[in-house]
């Protein structure tokens, strides 16, 4: 029955599925098995659910933006599949491909919900393929890990690149959400990470849309990280700094940022944001036989968000209307009945005694 | 075995109509908080838009979701897919026919209501002509037609997404029904695009005239009702059924009288036996307000359940007696 | 006038036209055994009513009715009384007959004839209104008639088709209009109380009417005819709570009389079912001779009977406006009058008549000169006899010349059907 529902969770609420962002630039995997790093272009990692090329922007087909979850409404057969890219720039919209950088290890870890809670590797891209994709055989959150360790000069610079994808049909219950929730978190992979704060009220079928806030928490070792900087960047590239108390906590309105023309308007239009946490550490140890003293962390989530409802809904005009029109048939009624009199039905009675 | 028959016979039909839809009101505008989901195949409108309260779908939605694929994915197993789901709808349709229309549907329970209102309000009710009759009833076939042409062309590329899905966008129960779970958001207009504009606003006004038309009209909407012609396609198939025996009919009108539909053919209609016409909701007022012995009854697979008797006649419409 | 009781036989009572009730009513109380206890109250009120020519008395205006077309509830509800002066008295009729040709129906004569008399019997107050709907030619006629004798008439119109639509909403608005009319005679206005009541007043008195209409479906016969027919000609004049109570009393009995297995005639007589023109007394000739010739009268389809009480009002809404309308199309859409210029219903109720009081035969009394009974003859003997039931059809007024002649065709009818019915047996 689930299934059934999906039609109707996808149109009504434009997707009952969540994507905050996504992964991967392609990894390799060198013949001894060992992975080799990604250069890193920019200096920020991060993943996307879109390659550069296509960039963001409306969806491509008209399945409510639900085009690249795949598997949704039962159509084709087998689980649903999630491609990441992995990206490199600070700019949602101009970061391009990352490149492979030899000097850094990098390690994938993918969290599923029915697999373990320390994750699994994810197996690297095919050959020529620049995404990074997996299966989503079961509902839950998602949670790709791309982390760099690279080592630059006395310090050790580990970036990890996360995200989440959330794959909830219309069905799926509370309880299920609750367990994908509370999950344990990763540590060894994933040194420091962002995660976006769930409010209690939100639902399954959650979107992001500008103009409302929205918290991050950033946790390092599983701990929430003070005086962490996290940086917001709006689609169009817009940026925001704040820095992290002592829950780890940062908040930041999503601002509107897409302005087109009203013929060109797309209410289903997707702008992709980056969050960038940067943090150092005095801590030592080595790194591939080399010492180190210093430690500098950056984490980076991508996600989502929309034209809020607000821009393009009113209730001034739904209710104004309505009621317009309800006057102006009740009136015409009224009138009707009170005017004509029809050749049969010229006698009335009153009601009342 | 016969004292539950004539218990059943005599009963208070009204009032028990009037509980049986508040039950399944409530069941399906709020049962989806008890969790209770029926798919989303239900004959009826049981409005997906109530996210919140619903316990499950009106068939209208996905059927039209469905049909606005992109073309070639209709001749692959999507299309099967559009088959089943038919199927599935006509599993849940044959069981009680129009009945759920009568019955069941929230939007027809609430019309009631607002005649109740009307009624309290000791306004007289408003009637079609013979020829307004005539005219209005073929206006939810071209409904039907719509909802299911329109969506193939959306899936053809001919028109906007925004079109989609066309007969949900203009159903009064989009609008109402989420409401009594506290969910206004359908009473707005969407500026995102003409198209948009043009159908909420449509919604808005069907919403206007459906308060306006139920309340003068009784059961105005289910008159134009496009699930009410899918239904008539498949009420052959029906388990549920109103018979009548020519032969006992007097011609009398009371059935006439209390439809509210004003359907002619209940009274006047003395050979055939199976009297359902695609206007019928199936509401059973007139079998309880027939005076002559199992007249008109209704039976579910053969079986027949309630009939007009005498003595239920006398008893129902004994308003006037002072005790 | 001298309304006080004296010792000696009052004039009236001495009148040929007392004589002729008095011999009817003494042929249905004396030639019969067994009669219900419960129908002493109708006896003595035909006694008193048309033998000792007893008032009645009525409350608020007395509208007169000249057929079953005319709604009593909003009579009722005005706080009216309405009296059906259709008329079965010969002597009436001789005088009526100074108003219509020769050849005319014997109740119209009989009416008009009762109308223009000094004393009319049933000796009822002059009416404030009379209401005639335009039925039959004969009826229609009547109006100016009746008008000429000084009395105010109100044309109630009726549509000569009764299934179309257009005719059932024109006789909604006459209903209405008549409405109209009775709160310009009466100064009381409908309102949804008084009309509700007046519904239920006429509804207890047809589901008693029913109940009893009921019972003569058993076999052996538990009530005879010729009784049914002085009840339903007491609901012309008699008030309708007295006349229910009168009735539910006689239920009462005839339910002992069924659990005792009482046979009112005997377990093979046969079963008559009677049509046609509508007996009303004095002239229950017909009935009385069938039974008294050994058979039953287990149904009828006559406007002075069945067809007055037996269709019952449904209301949706108990809103004046609806509950006015629907008493309209209790009046009109189940009607089997002969003036209708289709009568399948006819055809339709009489086979359903016979077929659910098993009746043997059918007896259709057409009053000379009632040209729509007389037309429709051949097309009802047709329908009856494609389903293999006897008609015998009966030409014949109000003068007491034919009974002779009557009652040989009706033993010699009775016999064949016995006959049959042995035929059919062996």
């Amino acid at each position: 029955m689930s299934r059934l529902g999906l039609y109707a969770a996808a149109l009504m609420a434009l997707l009952s599925t969540t994507v905050h962002c996504q992964d991967s630039g392609g990894t390799h995997r060198a013949e001894g098995g060992r992975p080799t790093g990604m250069a890193m272009r920019g200096n920020v990692l991060w993943l996307a659910d879109s390659p550069p090329a296509r960039g963001d922007g409306p969806p491509r087909s008209g399945m409510g933006g639900m085009g690249g979850m795949g598997g949704m409404g039962g159509d084709r057969s087998g689980p649903p599949v999630k491609r990441l890219w992995l990206r490199a720039g600070a700019d949602p919209q101009k970061s391009g491909f990352a490149r492979e950088d030899t000097e850094a290890t990098v390690d994938m870890t993918l969290v599923t919900p029915q697999g373990k809670p320390e994750g699994e590797p994810l197996p690297p891209a095919e050959e020529g393929k620049k995404n990074l994709s997996f299966e989503m055989p079961t509902q839950g959150y998602y949670r790709l890990y791309h982390t760099t360790r690279k080592l630059q000069g006395d310090t050790l610079a580990i970036a990890v690149a996360k995200a989440e994808v959330t794959n909830f049909s219309h069905g799926a219950t509370e309880e299920e959400r609750s367990v994908a929730l509370t999950a344990p978190r990763v540590l060894e992979a994933a040194p420091i990470e962002i995660v976006r704060e769930k409010n209690p009220g939100e639902k399954l079928s959650f979107q992001l849309k500008s103009g409302e806030e929205q918290a991050f928490v950033v946790l390092q070792k599983g701990l929430p990280l003070l005086g962490a900087r996290v940086r917001f960047v709006s689609h169009d590239g817009w940026t925001k700094e704040a820095v992290s108390d002592e829950q780890g906590r940062v908040s930041f309105q999503i601002v509107r940022d897409y302005f087109p023309s009203w013929d060109d308007f797309q209410k289903r239009f997707k702008a992709t944001y980056l969050v960038i946490a940067e943090a150092s550490a005095a801590e030592s140890g080595r790194f591939k036989d080399q010492p180190y003293t210093n430690v500098r962390y950056q984490a980076t989530l991508g996600g989502t968000y929309y034209p809020s409802p607000d821009d393009y809904r009113s209730y001034a005009w739904g209710l104004g209307l309505g009621f317009a029109f309800l006057l102006f048939c009740g009136t015409a009624v009224y009138l009707y009945r009170r005017r004509r009199v029809k050749p049969f039905q010229e006698v009335r009675f009153d009601e009342k005694h | 075995m016969r004292s539950i028959r004539d218990a059943v016979n005599q009963v208070h039909f009204n009032r028990f109509r009037f509980w049986f839809q508040l039950a399944a009101f409530v069941l399906f505008v709020y049962g989806g908080y008890l969790a209770i989901d029926l798919g989303s195949r239900l004959p009826f409108f049981s409005c997906g838009y109530n996210q919140e309260g619903r316990a499950g779908v009106c068939y209208l939605l996905p059927l039209q979701h469905q049909l606005g694929r992109p073309w070639p994915m209709l001749f692959t197993a999507a299309g099967l897919s559009i088959l089943t789901g038919l199927g599935i709808f006509v599993l849940w349709f044959i069981f009680l026919n129009k009945g759920w229309c009568g019955f069941v549907c929230p939007l027809g329970t609430l019309q009631d209501w607002l005649t109740a209102l009307r009624r309290g309000l000791g306004i007289r009710y408003a009637k079609y002509s013979h020829g307004q009759f005539k005219q209005m009833t073929k206006v939810k076939y071209v409904l039907l037609a719509l909802t299911l042409l329109i969506p193939l062309g959306i899936g053809g590329g001919l028109w906007s997404h925004d079109l989609s899905p066309p007969f949900c966008l203009i159903c009064p129960a989009r609008m109402i029904l989420p409401a009594f779970t506290g969910d206004f958001s359908q009473f707005t207009i969407d500026f995102s695009s003409k198209t948009a504009v043009v159908m909420t606003a449509l919604g808005m006004m069907v919403t206007a005239l459906f308060v306006v038309g139920s309340f003068v009209k009784k059961r105005f909407f289910c008159f134009i009702c496009p699930m009410s012609a899918l239904h008539y396609l498949f009420s052959k198939l029906a388990l549920f059924r109103l018979k009548k025996d020519g032969d006992k009919c007097t011609r009398c009108g009371d059935c006439y009288r209390v439809c509210d539909l004003e359907i002619k053919e209940i009274a006047d209609e003395v050979g055939k036996r199976d009297i359902m016409t695609d206007d019928c909701t199936l509401c059973l007022k007139c079998v309880a307000s027939c005076p002559e012995e199992g007249a008109l009854k209704a039976t579910f697979a053969g079986i027949t359940i309630f009939e007009s008797t005498e003595a239920g006649f006398v008893r129902r419409m004994n308003k006037g007696h002072q005790p | 006038m001298n309304a006080s009781p004296t010792p000696e036989v009052p004039a009236f009572q001495r009148s040929r036209q007392a004589r002729e009730s008095e011999i009817t009513l003494d042929h249905i109380t004396d030639d019969f055994d067994g009669n219900p206890a419960a129908m002493q109250y109708f006896y003595d009120l035909f006694r008193r009513v048309f033998i000792q020519g007893e008032a009645l008395p009525h409350e608020g205006k007395l509208i007169g009715t000249t057929c079953i077309q005319a709604p009593d509830e909003l009579i009722y509800a005005v706080g009216a009384t309405p009296v059906r002066l259709c008329n079965g008295s010969y002597h009436y009729d001789q005088i009526g007959a100074d108003f219509m040709p020769a050849k005319s129906c014997a109740l119209v004569k009989a009416t008009l004839g009762m109308l223009h008399s000094a004393t009319r019997i049933p000796k009822t107050a002059r009416p404030d209104l009379i209401v005639n709907p335009t039925t039959c030619d004969q009826k229609k006629k009547s109006s100016a008639m009746i008008e000429g004798m000084g009395y105010a008439v109100y044309d109630l119109e009726m549509p000569n088709v009764k299934e179309s639509e257009e005719a059932r909403l024109y006789w909604q608005r006459s209903v209405r209009q008549f409405a109209h009319k009775l709160r310009e005679v009466t100064g009381k206005k409908l309102t949804r109380q008084n009309l509700k009541k007046a519904i239920a007043k006429t509804s207890r008195a047809q589901a008693a009417f029913r109940q009893l209409h009921n019972f003569r479906k058993s076999s052996p016969a538990v009530i005879l005819g010729k009784d049914v027919f002085l009840i339903t000609n007491a609901f012309f004049f008699d008030d309708i709570d007295r006349w229910s109570d009168a009735v539910e009393k006689l239920n009462a009995e005839l339910t002992q009389r069924q659990a005792e297995g009482f046979k009112a005639a005997q377990r093979k007589a046969p079963r008559i079912l009677f049509t046609g023109s509508p007996p009303v007394f004095p002239n229950l000739k017909l009935p009385v001779l069938i039974e008294e010739a050994g058979g039953v009268v287990v149904a009828d389809e006559t406007c002075s009977a069945n067809r007055m009480l037996y269709d019952m009002t449904a209301v949706d809404e108990w809103l004046v406006n609806d509950m006015v309308d629907s008493l309209a199309d209790k009046y009109l859409k189940p009607c089997t009058c002969p003036i209708f210029a289709r009568n399948d219903d006819r055809k339709r109720r009489l086979l359903d008549l016979v077929a659910s009081f098993e009746a043997d035969g059918v007896v259709y009394q057409a009053l000379a000169g009632c040209q729509v009974y007389e037309m429709e003859q051949k097309s009802i003997a047709e329908a009856l006899n494609a389903q293999g039931i006897p008609m015998l059809y009966v030409e014949t007024d109000y003068s007491p010349d034919d009974q002779g002649q009557l009652s040989t065709r009706i033993e010699a009818f009775l016999e064949s059907i016995k006959t049959r019915k042995r035929k059919a047996a062996a």
